[in-house]
């Protein structure tokens, strides 16, 4: 039977995972999207230099799944001297992760302004950084805000795979009482419930974003 | 002491690292098509007139869209036991990748639908079509049509995510690699393969898709 007596007792435990879970996505959304714009403005560069090693990292951390990269660092940096807790390699796991995504859509953006913006800029003596600064960014920055939190909605669930390679988090903290009460359910059903109080209104604001968006408000 | 790259590693468990493209090439071709399914019928009931539908389908996409797959696949595996449901880990990875990417496939379809223009469907009517064919014949294959590069994404983050059914015990690639890696510690051997790996089946996918699309494409 389902048993509530269950969720009630274990409640706080699994807020104290929340704590982690919303610790770790900030981390992460932080870094991620910082490096993410300098990975982004690689990638636009004129300079092969910049453009070639910004492309190698946003394909292989976009085009392979995280728990790969993930147990990448967690196994292969200690194989090279370097000895990381379970949560650092989750963040810097993910914060590459989330980086690639983020540049990729900083390019998206940028490559999607009409090409006379440029032109224009040029045209006007400005050199390319007071173009960059001046004309492109704030309006592709525009247009990034909506994909960026939908980013940000992935990387918040996508918290939950830290747990995989054992660090503390809402994912860990359901587990955990799972192997010492066997009530699978219940305590997986009100993680979900409280990874869904996390994200819904998230998602639900991105939406209404975006359709001021298309609707040229 | 320092590691020392060791490529026989990688000849020697080559036949092993197949074995999981293929279960990660299986589940994904399954989910991609099932999966197809969902969203189709998930985008007809949240444009449905029928209140309860339009519910019943946008309860379905925000409640698999905004919590973890992760959860879902443990939910599925560990949890419906306790309901007298027993999935074997195929059975239950397999219902959870469908579910997840069929949720994201209804928000991409039900754009479809609305792009194809009003008129069609009047024309369709004015030939004599009832509604079931005109869904079949006249809307859906522009809706197809339509949403292909935007369900191509999908099917992409879908193998990505495939590799979350190791968790449970399937043995595809992730799990090949994750098993041979506490069997020999030559991590870097051994996840760089599988990443060269998974690097390869999503740049296939992506030709295959833009093959598909352009052959569907509008001829002008």
């Amino acid at each position: 039977m389902f048993d509530t007596k269950v969720i009630a007792d274990n409640f706080p435990y699994l807020l104290s995972g929340v704590k982690f879970t919303v610790a770790l996505a900030c981390l992460v959304i932080l870094i991620g999207t910082f490096l993410g714009v300098i990975l982004g403005l690689m990638q636009v560069s004129r300079s092969r230099l910049a453009r070639y090693p910004a492309n190698l990292i946003v394909e292989i951390t976009r085009d392979t799944p995280l728990i790969m990269q993930m147990f990448f660092i967690f196994f292969g940096l200690p194989a090279l001297g370097i000895k990381l807790g379970t949560f650092p390699s989750a963040a810097i796991a993910m914060s590459l992760f989330a980086a690639g995504n983020a540049a990729e859509i900083v390019r998206g953006a940028i490559d999607s302004l009409p090409l006379g913006q440029f032109d224009a800029a040029k045209s006007l003596g400005m050199n390319y950084v007071q173009m960059m600064v001046h004309i492109i960014l704030p309006q592709a920055l525009r247009r990034m805000i909506p994909p960026m939190m939908g980013l940000f909605t992935t990387l918040i669930k996508d918290t939950s795979l830290a747990a995989i390679i054992g660090a503390f988090e809402l994912t860990r903290a359901a587990q955990e009482i799972i192997e010492r009460t066997y009530r699978s359910l219940e305590i997986y059903l009100v993680a979900a419930a409280l990874y869904f109080l996390i994200c819904y209104p998230l998602s639900y604001y991105t939406r209404k974003v975006e359709q001021r968006r298309v609707a040229g408000v | 002491m320092s590691y020392q790259f060791d490529p026989s590693v990688i000849v020697k468990f080559f036949p092993l690292f197949l074995k999981g493209v293929w279960l990660t090439v299986e589940i994904s071709f399954i989910s991609i098509l099932v999966g197809l399914v969902f969203g189709i019928a998930g985008a007809v009931a949240r444009t449905s007139p029928v209140k309860i539908l339009r519910f019943l389908g946008a309860a379905y996409v925000e409640i698999f869209r905004n919590t973890p797959l992760l959860i879902q696949i443990f939910i599925v595996y560990f949890g419906l036991p306790e309901l007298g449901l027993k999935l074997s880990p195929y059975a239950s990875g397999l219902t959870a990748l469908i579910l997840y990417v069929g949720a994201y496939n209804v928000e991409v379809i039900r754009a479809g639908l609305e792009a194809v223009p009003r008129g069609q469907k009047e024309a369709a009517m004015s030939l004599g079509l009832n509604g079931v064919q005109t869904f079949l014949h006249i809307i859906l294959p522009q809706t197809v049509r339509i949403s292909l590069p935007a369900l191509g994404n999908n099917w992409v983050a879908l193998v990505k995510n495939s590799s979350l059914v190791s968790v449970i015990g399937m043995e595809e690639l992730t799990f090949i690699t994750y098993d041979l890696n506490a069997l020999t510690f030559r991590s870097f051997e051994l996840f760089g393969t599988a990443t060269v790996l998974y690097l390869v089946l999503i740049f296939l996918l992506i030709n295959i898709q833009t093959f598909v699309e352009k052959r569907f494409a509008y001829k002008t």
